[in-house]
């Protein structure tokens, strides 16, 4: 009888054996997933209680903060936007039912103290659980300009600095009060224009001719071209696909590449991505960040890719066998984000340098001393620094004399390129403008978008470009 | 050399120890102020369990030191966290302990030989099933399950628990006479060896009414207790596979039958199949469950420091304080708390069989090893139902689940496996000490 009490007792600890497994994979392995399942109480109640780190733009003022309640001599917190819609894309919300979008999202971990040794310190009673601030480039002041300029219009606005590849600015209409989320979700959801969605980074538009100055960047790299180039124009190229025409079925007869860019010549931008062809477009594609989603600190769902798609998916940069002559002019299933194109002023702007766009500057506790801080990062090289300088002058000419000159400022030397594409709807258009200013030491870079107007980028994005590089400019001095 | 009495006491003041260090967290977690109020209950938690200590010193010396301050740690963890879901849940609970106290004196005073309970093994096979009849007949449904029976004063007790212990005591002193004819089959049925009817019917007899009452009072986690402690001990008593492999088979096909019948068991494996399909219904109790688990983490927020209770002073998991202790347990103290309830548990276990396989005769082997496999098996079940292992069935975490009649059973459970292991260590045979080792596991004295 003593094997079979042994193998009983065997039997039993196995069982006890696999009780032990399951509970260590609920309780470590599967633990996070649970904490993340929408409603989960566990995790509501832990997040009421943090009393979570402010979110602060560059100017100092409070984005978001939290405020301090006693329930039933508990102390539990609620998220406050103070500067209510001004920046609600790109800083997020955070609510127990809906989640957390932007930054409240992307730098959670240290909004809610649970970076590094604090989970550690805050268990032994040597910290109280607060989470640290995280202090942005925005600027109210910039923010507030976008904002309004594109009040009572679908658009979007990104400024960035072009050396630190920090968003000063990052807006998007219509917008919505962060305030609002915890008790009125459904109502935000239901209102017209999709104010939740942030098309500053999230919103993919056709980008029309501010995507030649990317097939400039191809050109002047390729060393077949030079600004003075010289072409002729008969107001129609064919290539592979259907006759390309110029912008109200305009001749411009001879002319050399830098006139092409000031007044956006189809044609000649058409003639020479054809020459270039797919590989080498794609290639200087790449060099800017399209095909790639944007390294910015938002959650990956807010942050769409730039590129070709078809039937939804991503094409390769450089897929062979494609009309490389509509690809040139911003046309072929060709989309971009506001966030991209910005992305392109501010590589011209930084000798053709690019940067991965931040939101965040620095992290620091309740102490005032850095948890952490972002430096500018390198992601890649689109043109020579002398390439970006010609580029550079020859997008002063857009604005000096060309389709661009409302975001011209008085007493100032502006970079740019206007864009219209249209949306298939006879006389709707997507009006874009990217640049940057001053054209000589760049401090600015801006891409602007605006949805469904019957008007140019020329007229209504140049001038809310120039308003928002403008309050930029101010804001140093 | 160390008495094991002493050993046992070397023990007991750490679980004691432990147990203020926890009723201390829970103090210190919430008010601003300390709170002695539950000092005085535990002080007097403690004073039971010394006066067990003595009664073990004048009555069975030569007992197994390791089982008594086992008990007293989970008995401590299962008070502290009452206490800390609902300071009256703990004080009814400490009340229970006493009693349970009481009857572990009362077992040791008045079964000094467990022998005889062998004699009296039909009435006392009896007296268990008529328990459960009289609970059918006079008990109180409470959430739906008929386990109850009202005694005055709104107090209720379940005899089946009771029952429990007094069935596997009247199969240790039948299967120990059967034995022999049950091992050798004297014929194949569809190529299961089959033993003599004259040994198998009353058993199977006897189970068939057990289990049929059983699903009368709609109580599956008793009737899946009362088959696999009688799988463990036909195996134990017969030592062949093949009867439990046959029992297996027979259970898969009842399973079968009563998933198919019964609502209320299709309702609870869809919760355990599928919890996530239904979070707010079927599958509340154990999306809750895990939940809390993984709220707990690998080293928990500590005792008191869970959120266990809401606002509104609601269980955040329906059931906590019985069916979900365990949950409760790990919820505050993490996966290594919940590791080490299980070791407690295992200890237990590893103990009891130690006692069976020390013990000379086959009724004490089999009376040990079934009662260590009731333990051990109402733990695995109730712990593999909140964490998903199995379905959920209600049967009581030992001396954790609030509850008196499972407490109280079993401290006289673990006095029974007291009085077994000191009638063999007892040197009082030979007159000469008999080495105490065990040939495995923990060398003792």
């Amino acid at each position: 009888m003593d094997r079979s009490l042994r193998n009983l007792y065997i039997t039993l600890t196995a069982g006890f054996v696999a009780l032990a497994l399951l509970l260590g994979y609920w309780q470590v392995v599967a633990a996070g997933g649970l904490q993340d399942r929408a409603g989960n109480p566990q995790t509501i109640q832990r997040e009421r209680l943090v009393d979570r780190g402010r979110i602060l733009s560059a100017d100092g003022k409070v984005l978001a903060a939290s405020r301090a309640r006693r329930i039933r001599g508990q102390r539990v917190f609620e998220r406050v936007y103070p500067q209510a819609g001004l920046a609600a894309h790109p800083v997020g919300y955070t609510s127990v039912q809906e989640g957390k979008t932007g930054l409240e999202s992307t730098w959670n971990r240290f909004l809610s103290g649970s970076f590094g040794t604090e989970p550690l310190l805050q268990r032994l009673n040597l910290r109280e659980q607060r989470g640290a601030d995280v202090h942005t480039h925005l600027d109210t002041r910039v923010q507030q300009v976008a904002v309004d300029a594109l009040a009572g219009q679908r658009g979007a606005v990104v400024a960035l600095d072009p050396h630190t590849g920090g968003v000063v600015a990052m807006a998007s209409a219509p917008t919505f009060d962060p305030n609002d989320v915890a008790q009125d979700f459904a109502s935000i959801r239901a209102r017209p224009g999709a104010p939740l969605l942030n098309r500053a980074s999230g919103g993919t538009y056709p980008p029309g001719s501010t995507f030649k100055v990317v097939t400039a960047t191809a050109a002047l790299e390729s060393g077949l071209y030079n600004p003075a180039s010289r072409f002729d124009d008969t107001g129609s190229f064919r290539n592979t696909g259907g006759p390309i025409t110029n912008f109200g079925r305009r001749v411009f007869g001879q002319h050399t590449l830098r006139q092409a860019l000031t007044n956006s010549i189809n044609t000649t931008f058409a003639r020479i991505g054809a020459t270039l062809g797919a590989a080498r477009l794609g290639a200087t594609m790449s060099a800017y960040g399209f095909g790639e989603r944007p390294p910015v600190d938002l959650p990956e769902g807010e942050v769409a890719v730039s590129g070709r798609r078809r039937d939804g998916r991503l094409l390769r940069n450089d897929q062979p066998g494609e009309d490389a002559a509509r690809i040139a002019i911003g046309q072929e299933r060709l989309v971009a984000t506001p966030l991209q194109m910005a992305m392109v002023a501010a590589a011209i702007a930084n000798e053709g340098t690019v940067l991965a766009p931040h939101l965040m500057s620095r992290i620091t506790d309740r102490g005032g001393s850095n948890v952490r801080e972002q430096q500018p990062e390198e992601v890649g090289q689109a043109a020579s620094a002398r390439t970006a300088r010609q580029l550079t002058e020859m997008m002063r000419g857009v604005v000096d004399e060309g389709t661009g000159t409302a975001a011209a400022l008085s007493g100032l030397s502006v970079a740019g390129k206007t864009g219209t594409a249209e949306t298939g709807d006879t006389g709707r258009n997507q009006a874009w403008f990217i640049g940057f200013a001053p054209a000589e030491a760049p401090q600015i870079a801006v891409a602007v978008v605006i949805e469904d107007t019957t008007s140019t980028g020329g007229g209504v994005a140049a001038p809310v470009a120039g308003a928002v590089m403008k309050a930029a400019l101010d804001r140093e001095g | 050399m160390t008495s094991p009495r002493t050993r046992e006491l070397g023990f007991l003041i750490p679980a004691a120890a432990l147990g203020l260090l926890g009723l201390a967290s829970v103090a210190t977690a919430r008010a601003d102020e300390f709170d002695l109020g539950p000092l005085p209950a535990a002080l007097g938690v403690i004073a039971v369990f010394a006066v067990m200590h003595v009664a073990l010193r004048l009555r069975a010396p030569a007992a197994d030191p390791y089982l008594l301050p086992t008990v007293g740690l989970l008995t401590a963890i299962g008070l502290i966290e009452l206490h800390r879901i609902d300071p009256g849940l703990a004080e009814d609970q400490a009340i229970w302990v006493t009693v349970g106290g009481a009857v572990f004196l009362a077992v040791l005073a008045l079964i000094p030989d467990h022998h005889v309970l062998e004699r009296y093994r039909y009435l006392i096979g009896i007296a268990g099933v008529a328990l459960l009849v009289a609970t059918m007949i006079f008990g109180t449904t409470i959430n739906g399950s008929k386990l109850w029976i009202e005694v005055g004063g709104g107090q209720t007790v379940q005899l089946g628990e009771l029952s429990k212990v007094l069935i596997v005591i009247f199969l240790a002193g039948y299967l120990r006479d059967k034995r022999e004819l049950l091992a050798i089959p004297t014929r194949r049925v569809l190529g299961v060896p089959v033993p003599p009817m004259s040994a198998l019917g009353p058993v199977l007899v006897f189970l068939v009414a057990a289990l049929v009452l059983v699903v009368a009072l709609n109580d599956f986690g008793s009737g899946l207790l009362f088959f696999g402690a009688f799988l463990a001990m036909l195996y134990l008593a017969t030592g062949r596979v093949a009867y439990v492999g046959f029992g297996l088979a027979l259970f898969a096909a009842g399973a079968a039958l009563v998933y198919a019948v019964v609502p209320r068991i299709q309702d609870r494996v869809g919760g355990w199949l599928t919890p996530f399909d239904d979070p707010a219904g079927q599958g509340f109790q154990l999306v809750q469950s895990l939940y809390a688990l993984a709220e707990g983490g690998l080293l928990g927020p500590g005792l008191g420091r869970g959120f266990l209770i809401t606002e509104s002073g609601n269980t955040v998991i329906p059931a906590l304080q019985t069916d979900f202790m365990f949950s409760a347990v790990a919820a505050e103290l993490g996966y290594i708390g919940g590791l080490g309830l299980l070791l407690c548990y295992l200890v237990m276990m590893q103990r009891g069989f130690a006692i069976a396989i020390e013990a000379t005769d086959g009724f004490s082997k089999l009376l040990a090893g079934g009662l260590t496999a009731v333990l051990a098996l109402q733990a695995f079940l109730i712990v593999g139902g909140v964490i998903r292992l199995i379905p959920l069935t209600g049967v009581a975490l030992p001396f954790l689940s609030y509850g008196g009649s499972s407490v109280v059973t079993n401290f006289g459970i673990v006095a029974l496996l007291l009085v077994v292991s000191n009638r063999t260590r007892m040197p009082r045979r030979t007159g000469v000490q008999r080495d105490l080792a065990p040939d495995w596991g923990v060398a003792d004295g």
